[in-house]
């Protein structure tokens, strides 16, 4: 009951979501916790509300850049104002006074190569962190989805810490990921709360295509038909792009590309637009929708197989997050796996690149901690991506030995168990599309769980009627044509009694 | 024959520098490189306005138009990379302007380094008021340069002024500052975010208009450069859009390296004691000093040229329509190249017109 008082109080709800309390009273007790809740269910709740009741800043580690600063915008939209990103958008200056000030925050969000820094790490630890979240934390697991080196380190940057109290949140983890997170993190003995991955509003249906363009063709057909707003989702910026204004060419007006090559104005603007309604569809890649927060998206449409069912999950995860039915349609095209290996692949530097690097190493007798200094001349002389590079540099900085011939061996061996494990998943995605089982059912098999209750149109296996999500209302034609600009200052400007 | 916007204004650019620079001065122009030999040339041909006018150009979109140009017989080569304008291409340029006006107010040169920083500032001023007067106090701000939110949450304050009644100036401001018969002022005002409506990006703009977005591009900024023209002769008039306008230390700003040598100057040292201070050549020295001469009115060049030497400098240059440096240097045998380049750069603008 108490909590709930609070919960009214700092964010004007009047009920947990599922997990969110569990969660809370478990960090309240004193214990590590492990908390998998499913996308859209306010993970980010299970630290803040803390926030308010424990002594001491809550320190955030979080993976994504653009997540954290979204995440700080938001708490700031919400009136938190004690509340900072350290991150590498900081200038020096900024960074200096907002290390200066650190008292004065409540939450402080960091990536964890900040962390990293010793000076850094030093000053936090005089602010006695109450509690440290570790965000997205199936990202410390190799066998999580999305392996990230960095956070390898995050066990011991918390045991100079002194071991604070830690919560670690995630989507979506497996039984043996979890198990790697409380490893990783040396949280010794914890709790855990967690939550089935199963979205039951979202049915999951899944076409065959023979060809791109029919595959185009039927992506119109079902943006036309289904009730919106709806989300597409590809794994080529360009393609994206392409069938953005293809869309708008066959007169879904309301159609918008967002990808990562935007510039962050237009970024800003169209995920606003979606949030505000005023646009029926965005032809996203990945890097769309990570913190927004918009309860009614209707459809969630892949063009492109994602590399791997957690991706899936993540992705159709946005949908129906005010609970009511909504549908997951993956349009699956002969070879369309070819793109993941390819980018799987593209994802990890190779052979080559590697002797090279090597090579170079060598001629210069470059020790590894030097590395990083020299990251911008090495990328160019091998050819590495900004990914490629810090999957590099990530392993050899720590290092301690100096072999060059076995540290060599050593990253091509790493190179090649991570694509064996990006392999693995595609395969897995793979299967899963092909599976004539119902889907739900190996979804939450592949995490562990078992089916308790199939839902009405649970999957295209089990059976959909697709009327079901069509639209049917009138779309409200929301001509722009021919504006008076000063009146349209006028509405934005001036009082409503007043134009 | 159909060409874009964007060939349009290359082919006037290009017109101007009439082969006598490669085409990747054209590239330094749009993007606005702050280097000595971009800004003098930028003078020296009249096509300041372009400058830092389209940063998103890259040197191999540049090179396929230019290609582009050539393959359609508009322009030809003289020399490696340096191309004029062939009959086809004078005529088809001369149509193109009657169809349409290049951007009468655009004016990169003096306005590259606010135009940004304005545009930043003035969109979120105006997605805060509106939110304000509809108390509205959660949104996410369409920009996230702290910088920004910082400096505009400090303008507010500074303003002191009710809510209702800020954004009625601001209001007031904008439709008199805008309004401009020879611009198109709801280019600009369709990109403004305000309480529960969000604006649209440069693409979405472009297509509702139904411009190439290029083309959008420019007549936006020029929509943007008559207002700030307005705005600077009349700032009492405008006190808040004035206050947007990023007041820079100096009126024309300098590049890092020239503005050190300027201090020097000042301070009374000689061009050989500056460049042996600062360990650079003479000639760097020397391209600083003529970069001095393009940025501040005020700058006398007498103490460096001669006042019959320039005389000489002038005339010869007028008689030579093609400013080339050697020609004129043929007809003053005693003045150094940096003299006349210093009187060009210091008269250029008012002498040719």
């Amino acid at each position: 009951m108490e909590l709930k008082r609070y919960l009214k109080k700092h964010f004007k709800f009047e009920e947990f979501r599922p997990g969110q309390e569990e969660t809370i009273e478990s960090v309240l007790k004193g214990k590590h916790t492990i908390s998998m809740l499913p996308t859209g269910t306010g993970k980010s709740l299970c630290y803040q509300l803390p926030g308010y009741l424990v002594d001491g800043p809550v320190l955030i580690v979080s993976p994504l850049l653009s997540l954290m600063q979204d995440q700080v915008e938001q708490m700031m939209a919400m009136g938190e104002k004690r509340v900072i990103a350290l991150n590498s958008f900081l200038s020096p200056q900024q960074k200096a006074k907002a290390l200066e000030e650190l008292e004065r925050f409540r939450f402080i969000f960091i990536s964890p190569e900040m962390l990293g820094i010793e000076s850094v790490l030093n000053r936090i630890r005089k602010v006695s962190v109450s509690l440290f979240v570790v965000d997205e934390a199936h990202c410390i697991s190799q066998w999580g989805y999305d392996f990230r080196p960095d956070y390898l380190k995050l066990g011991e940057f918390r045991e100079k810490l002194g071991q604070p109290l830690t919560l670690a949140l995630t989507a979506t983890a497996s039984k043996e990921v979890r198990k790697d997170i409380a490893e990783k993190l040396h949280l010794g003995d914890w709790n855990e709360v967690v939550y089935s991955v199963d979205r039951p509003a979202i049915s999951l249906a899944l076409e065959f295509a023979s060809t791109f363009q029919d595959k185009l063709d039927r992506t119109v057909e079902l943006v036309k038909y289904l009730k919106g707003p709806g989300i597409i989702y590809f794994s080529s910026k360009k393609v994206a792009e392409q069938t953005a204004v293809h869309m708008r060419e066959k007169g879904i007006k309301n159609a918008m590309a967002y990808h990562g090559g935007l510039d962050s104005e237009s970024r800003v603007l169209i995920q606003q637009q979606f949030i505000n309604g005023q646009l029926d569809v965005v032809c996203a890649t990945s890097a769309f929708g990570m913190g927004i927060n918009k309860e009614n998206v209707r459809y969630v449409i892949h063009f492109h197989m994602p590399m791997q069912i957690e991706s899936y999950l993540q992705e159709i995860g946005r949908a129906a997050r005010d609970g009511r039915d909504s549908i997951a349609i993956l349009i699956y095209s002969p070879g369309d796996e070819q793109l993941a290996y390819q980018l799987a692949e593209g994802e990890l530097p190779d052979q080559y690149q590697i002797e090279r690097l090597f090579a170079f190493i060598i001629d210069n007798q470059i020790v590894y901690k030097d590395l990083a200094d020299r990251a911008e001349e090495l990328s160019i002389i091998c050819g590495f991506t900004e990914i490629q590079w810090r999957i590099v540099e990530d392993y050899l900085s720590n290092l301690e030995a100096l072999d060059y011939k076995i540290d060599k061996q050593s990253l091509l061996q790493l190179i090649e168990n991570r694509l064996e494990v990006k392999n693995t998943k595609i395969k897995k995605m793979l299967g899963w599309v092909h599976t004539k089982e119902c889907k739900r059912k190996v979804i939450l098999e592949m995490f562990g769980e078992e089916l308790q209750e199939r839902p009405r149109n649970c999957c295209i296996s089990c059976g959909i009627d697709i009327d079901h999500y069509k639209e049917t209302e009138p779309s409200s034609e929301q001509s722009l044509a021919a504006v008076d600009w000063k009146q349209e200052l006028a509405s934005i400007l001036l009082m409503r009694e007043r134009i | 024959m159909g060409i874009t916007y964007l060939e349009t204004v290359i082919l006037s650019i290009l017109k101007r520098i009439n082969g006598e620079r490669t085409i990747y001065s054209l590239f330094h122009l749009l993007q606005g490189k702050r280097s000595s030999q971009t800004i003098q040339d930028a003078h020296l041909y009249k096509i300041t306005p372009y400058f830092h006018t389209y940063p998103s150009v890259t040197r191999e979109g540049l090179e396929k138009m230019i290609n582009r140009l050539q393959h359609r017989g508009l322009v030809e080569e003289i020399a490696d990379t340096k191309v004029i304008l062939t009959g086809k291409g004078e005529a088809t340029l001369e149509q193109k302007l009657s169809e349409y006006r290049l951007p009468d107010y655009l004016n990169g040169w003096k306005y590259h380094q606010v135009t940004d920083s304005f545009w930043e500032r003035l969109t979120l001023l105006i997605q805060v008021s509106s939110n304000l007067i509809n108390h509205e106090r959660s949104f996410i701000p369409v920009r996230n340069k702290r910088e920004t939110l910082t400096w505009v949450k400090q303008y507010i304050k500074q303003q002191n002024e009710d809510r209702c009644k800020l954004a009625e100036r601001l209001y007031g401001e904008l439709t008199s500052a805008l309004d401009n018969e020879k611009t198109k002022p709801e280019l600009v005002v369709i990109r403004l975010t305000g309480y529960r409506k969000i604006g649209l990006t440069t693409m979405q703009a472009a297509e509702w208009i139904g411009l190439e977005p290029a083309h959008y591009h420019f007549e936006f900024l020029n929509c943007l450069h008559a207002m700030f023209d307005k705005v600077l002769e009349n700032s009492h008039a405008y006190p808040l859009l004035n206050g947007l306008i990023k007041k820079a230390e100096r009126n024309v700003p300098l590049t890092i390296s020239t503005d050190k040598t300027y201090k020097l100057m000042q301070k009374g040292y000689t061009l050989e004691e500056i460049a042996a201070v600062r360990n650079l050549k003479q000639s760097t020295i020397e391209d600083h000093v003529v970069e001095i001469a393009l940025s501040i009115k005020e700058f006398n060049i007498d103490h460096y040229v001669p006042l019959n030497k320039r005389e000489s400098i002038l005339q010869a240059a007028q008689r030579n329509s093609a400013k080339k440096l050697k020609q004129i240097k043929e007809q003053v045998t005693d003045a150094s190249y940096f003299e006349i380049r210093l009187v060009l750069a210091k008269y250029g603008d008012v002498e040719w017109s």
